[in-house]
């Protein structure tokens, strides 16, 4: 029986409201500052892992805010570029494949909670936009869903390069899809549930975490995750120095900013769900979901408290999900990338067999611990 | 120098601990991340103090911060004006003869004092090389090179051809490397 639960409760207006304000939030927070800002943090990150300055030349007025501007430089510059189609491309195709990259990695944040469930004025809000009961299956089935973009972008493009790199984006895909699958069953057997609510306030108590009941499970969580992102050390399908841009060659414009800004959303939805399912989601390490609500609320009264709650805990959650976004590229812009047998080998033959063995594992000991 | 460098282990095989990869990873990050972080800091303070001594990166912002070149620097051959405002040059045409690239070109002349100077003295900017051999060279210590570094190029090679006026700097602005010319030149390993 499929469960209509996410669908707006009878009293349509406020749920309306909110459903408007949790979306308007989290494309904000997507496309607004996740998107340019981590072009910025990928630059000047980089720079300082390798005591480089970073860009710092735009200006306004004598204004560089760390070179924080180079973001707007970059969106101008885009923006007039030329649109180039390579002769003999596809060209419905080529147009359609950084619509269906970009797509997905946005739509799969609906299921991720940033917060908890607050009554306000005898209305619950509950801080995520759709409260799937397969939340981490639609997240799969979506995230898979832009592989097509890459493949499609590589083979609409007539090029060689592009086409290998379509081939490797679809080879590695398809080998890390499985594995990622695998990886999380130990998660969902430990929380029973796949619904990401559930499973955030089951990491109520600190202990109960992810990390700590699943900690095989998350190094080859984050293995997979790091190749579906397609970066450094898995960038075999763009690897630069093999094949130019891979299956981005023959973009440019905004269409090359939509593959661009893809990977950073990806990246982004990347750490939510690692946050999400490992590090506790909106919670406070030792602190209670309903303790702080209680607190505030005897502070600024019920309903304020409850809102003042609420901040906290989605500051906890971005903050978290800021620091992993630092940590995977502090991982890109630290490791080589693999070879392509390496990865296949690494995905096949180790990761495959650890996830399976994990699930085993996990069984064996829930068994026991029941 | 043994200590600058460290010898690789190429060819061996790896321990099971680093074919876990694993922990590699965290020991590689942690090492980019202790960079990432101590730049992150020495930045910030060097940009609340404004001394960009603190900044702890080499990179220093061109225009606006100039770096501070060694004292051996070879910028712009000049030529020394004496404290009495008559040049040291005595227009022997050592310089001339030692330049490889051919780019001084003097006529000579003589006061009514006895005492020699160049009439003309022409350095061609669009062709010296900056190997310092004219310093080198120069008995009267009348040809050195600054640490002059900017502006050595023009549109117009017409306008990089350096008259007498144009090449002579008063001796005390020189001081620094005049002093340094003596130490180097006059030490016991040149002979
Ligand atoms: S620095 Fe070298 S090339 Fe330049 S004028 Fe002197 S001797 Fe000639
Ligand atoms: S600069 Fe020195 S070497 Fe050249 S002509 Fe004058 S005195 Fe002689």
């Amino acid at each position: 029986m499929f469960d209509y639960t996410y669908l707006p409760s009878p009293n349509l207006l406020p749920s309306l409201v909110e459903m408007m304000l949790k979306i308007i939030f989290i494309c904000t927070m997507n496309m607004a500052v996740f998107a340019p800002v981590l072009g910025w943090v990928e630059r000047k990150q980089s720079a300082l892992m390798q005591d480089r300055i970073g860009a710092n030349r735009a200006e306004i007025f004598g204004f560089t805010v760390f070179g924080l501007l180079h973001v707007a430089t970059d969106a101008l510059k885009l923006l007039f570029k030329e649109d180039f189609i390579p002769r003999g491309a596809d060209r419905p195709l080529h147009y359609l494949a950084p619509f269906i990259a970009v797509v997905p990695a946005l739509v799969a944040f609906a299921v991720i909670p940033f917060g908890g469930k607050y009554m306000l004025w005898g209305h619950e809000a509950n801080l995520v936009i759709a409260d799937l009961n397969v939340g981490m299956l639609y997240i799969f089935a979506v995230a898979s869903l832009s592989t097509y973009g890459a493949v499609i972008g590589g083979w609409a493009s007539n090029n060689s390069w592009s086409l290998l790199g379509g081939l490797r984006v679809g080879a590695q895909m398809l080998s890390y899809e499985v594995a990622m699958g695998l990886t999380l069953v130990g998660v969902f057997m430990v929380y029973g549930s796949l619904q990401l609510t559930t499973i955030g306030m089951a990491q109520e108590n600190f202990f109960h975490w992810g990390i700590f009941l699943q900690p095989l499970g998350f190094i080859l969580f984050i293995t997979c995750a790091l190749a579906e992102n397609k970066r450094t050390p898995f960038d075999i399908p763009e690897a630069e120095s093999e094949l130019i841009a891979g299956y981005f060659t023959e973009y440019s414009g905004l269409k090359f900013a939509m593959f661009w800004m893809s990977e950073f959303l990806e990246m982004v939805t990347i750490s939510a769900v690692l946050v999400a399912l490992f590090f506790g989601g909106w919670q406070i390490p030792f602190i209670s979901h309903q303790g702080l609500i209680d607190a505030m609320g005897h502070l600024f009264g019920p309903n304020f408290g409850a809102i003042v709650a609420m901040l906290i805990h989605v500051v906890v959650f971005w903050v978290k999900v800021i620091s992993w976004i630092v940590i995977l590229m502090l991982i890109r812009w630290s490791l080589p990338r693999f070879r392509f047998d390496q990865v296949m080998r690494l995905g096949w033959k180790i990761v495959l067999p650890l996830a399976l063995a994990n699930i085993v594992v996990t069984g064996f000991i829930l068994l026991a611990v029941r | 120098m043994a200590a600058n460098y460290k010898k690789v282990n190429r060819g061996v095989k790896l321990t099971l601990w680093e074919r876990l990869y694993v922990m590699e990873v965290v020991r590689g990050v942690t090492i980019t991340a202790r960079h990432f972080f101590r730049n992150w800091v020495s930045t910030f303070r060097s940009y609340v103090s404004g001394n960009p001594a603190e900044r702890g990166i080499m990179t220093i912002y061109y225009p606006e911060e100039k770096p501070v070149v060694p004292e051996a620097y070879r910028g712009r051959p000049m030529l020394v004006r004496a404290m009495d405002g008559k040049e040291k040059c005595v227009a022997c045409g050592l310089c001339e003869v030692a330049c490889p690239a051919k780019c001084i070109s003097i006529v000579g002349a003589m006061r009514p004092d006895g005492t020699r100077y160049p009439e003309t003295y022409t350095l061609d900017g669009a062709v010296c090389i900056f190997c310092g051999l004219c310093e080198e060279a120069c008995p009267e210590e009348a040809i050195v090179m600054t640490h002059n570094y900017e502006g050595l190029v023009e549109y117009d090679r017409r306008l990089m051809l350096y008259d007498k006026e144009a090449l002579l700097v008063p001796e005390d602005k020189l001081k620094g490397r005049l002093d340094y010319i003596r130490r180097r030149m006059y030490n016991k390993c040149n002979y």
